[in-house]
């Protein structure tokens, strides 16, 4: 077992990487393709079904900038999966360089409370919560769009931005009530 | 800012390149440096509480940034200008998509507006055209007599009274004139022997018109039974000719009650 770190290795020229954790593999590469196209700097996609990374591409690997964790939320073992793979990464990630991204949030078959639990989640961990469509191309537009502004800023491509700065003012809070039995 | 360096350098003289380049150098060569740091420091942090750990290191960014002060990006004016060209360039760009961007949202406003005020204008009509309305109504109600409804109705009830008191004293003088009560033209008509005989049961008998009162009040006040019982106070031949112009009927079982014909 290996904690990923967030600066073992030294950043490259005008790059920014970024993993995209899903246990599914489904919305993985649809995602993945639309980041690439991005031309204003050189994007570089790494995919996994979960963490820790195998050991043997640590030589080539990239720095990772930022690591997405995508849930499905229709399904209960997406979020477990995320959730077990959360313990592999290093501490110094959860200062910005980690974002949650659901998916499915909209269908009608999802508990409430399994969305209450991403986003109890995501408080804890002070990470930012996005919601994305999957199943449109103008939802995976707007997904990556959403992720490659916090990659940019994450991989320090922005100046007078940082990671921790932005997700001071993004991550996710939980309403205090969120507890209490609604009433719909 | 390196990045900057490695693409404006194909076009700038060689001495603001080398310049450029040393200072790219210095700069990766600090990068360098700090990252060697970085991993040495890493082996002697261990995992505290997130929040603690979040608050320490924003409060160290605050510091920093508190700290930091600005500084020319090169001293060479050719890379300056090129930098500047490029970052305003950039600039305009954005500011143009800016520009595009509030000019649909205005043409799409103006939009909205123009039907909003099409609305606004038909249902100023509509408010006119019911204050009319109302108009038309009062001034119709003003025109009217006071209570013309209420007098109509009540010369109306007069005039049914007047005929219902005709019709009852018409009905009355009927009774008088053909069906006298039983015993006022006893003593004209019958003959002596039959006196005799009825004068003891016949004390109380009652005239048609009360037998007939009689049968209507059972019928209204207790419609669920309207048979009435025939005493001695009934005189028999009035209790037949009742039955016989279907005026009456008996009831089925009981040959002593007597109803009034379910009249429709």
């Amino acid at each position: 077992m290996s904690l990923l770190k967030p600066f073992s290795k030294l950043p490259g020229l005008c790059t920014a990487n970024i993993l995209l954790v899903e246990s599914e593999e489904q919305f993985q590469q649809s995602l993945a393709d639309a980041l690439v196209e991005e031309t204003a700097v050189t994007v570089n996609v790494r995919l996994a079904k979960s963490l820790p990374l195998p050991m043997e591409n640590e030589e080539s690997r990239p720095r990772i900038d930022l690591v997405v964790f995508i849930i499905n939320l229709t399904s209960e073992l997406s979020f477990q999966s995320a959730e077990a793979s959360l313990k592999y990464l290093d501490p110094g990630y959860f200062l910005g360089k980690v974002c949650f991204m659901v998916t499915n949030a909209r269908n009608a078959s999802v508990p409430t409370e399994r969305l209450d639990a991403v986003r109890k989640l995501a408080a804890s961990l002070n990470c930012p919560l996005l919601f994305a469509e999957d199943q449109t191309p103008d939802g995976v537009t707007n997904a990556t769009e959403r992720l490659l502004t916090i990659l940019k800023v994450a991989a320090g491509l922005v100046p007078m931005a940082t990671a921790l700065y932005l997700s001071n003012l993004t991550r996710c809070t939980v309403p205090p009530d969120i507890d209490q039995p609604s009433f719909d | 800012m390196m990045a900057e360096g490695g693409q404006a350098a194909a076009e700038l003289s060689e001495a603001a390149q080398s310049e450029l380049m040393d200072q790219c150098e210095d700069q990766f060569a600090q990068l360098e440096k700090l990252q060697n740091e970085i991993i040495l420091f890493d082996f002697c942090e261990n995992p505290q509480d997130q929040a603690v750990n979040r608050l320490m290191a924003t409060e160290a960014e605050l510091k920093q940034w508190l700290t930091v002060e600005p500084k020319l990006l090169a001293s060479n004016s050719e890379v300056l200008l090129k930098a500047g060209k490029e970052e305003m360039l950039k600039l305009c760009s954005e500011l143009e998509m800016v520009v595009s961007c509030h000019e649909a949202k205005r043409d799409k406003l103006r939009e909205t507006k123009e039907l909003e005020q099409k609305w606004l204008e038909e249902k100023k009509q509509a408010l006119i055209a019911a204050n009319d309305h109302v108009d038309r109504l009062q001034m119709e109600k003003g025109k009217l007599p006071g209570h013309s409804v209420l007098h109509d109705t009540k010369a109306k009830i007069q005039k049914m009274k007047v005929y219902q008191e005709r019709l009852m004293e018409c009905l009355g003088d009927i009774l008088e004139k053909h069906v006298p009560c039983p015993h006022q033209n006893e003593p004209s008509t019958n003959k002596k022997k039959k006196k005799n005989i009825t004068q003891e049961l016949d004390e109380d008998l009652i005239s048609l018109n009360e037998i007939l009162e009689l049968l209507m009040n059972k019928v209204l006040n207790t419609p669920h039974d309207p048979y009435v019982t025939i005493d001695n106070t009934f005189w028999p031949p009035y209790v037949e000719l009742l039955l016989r112009y279907g005026i009456a009927v008996r009831h089925h079982e009981n040959n002593f009650k007597i109803r009034l014909e379910t009249f429709c």
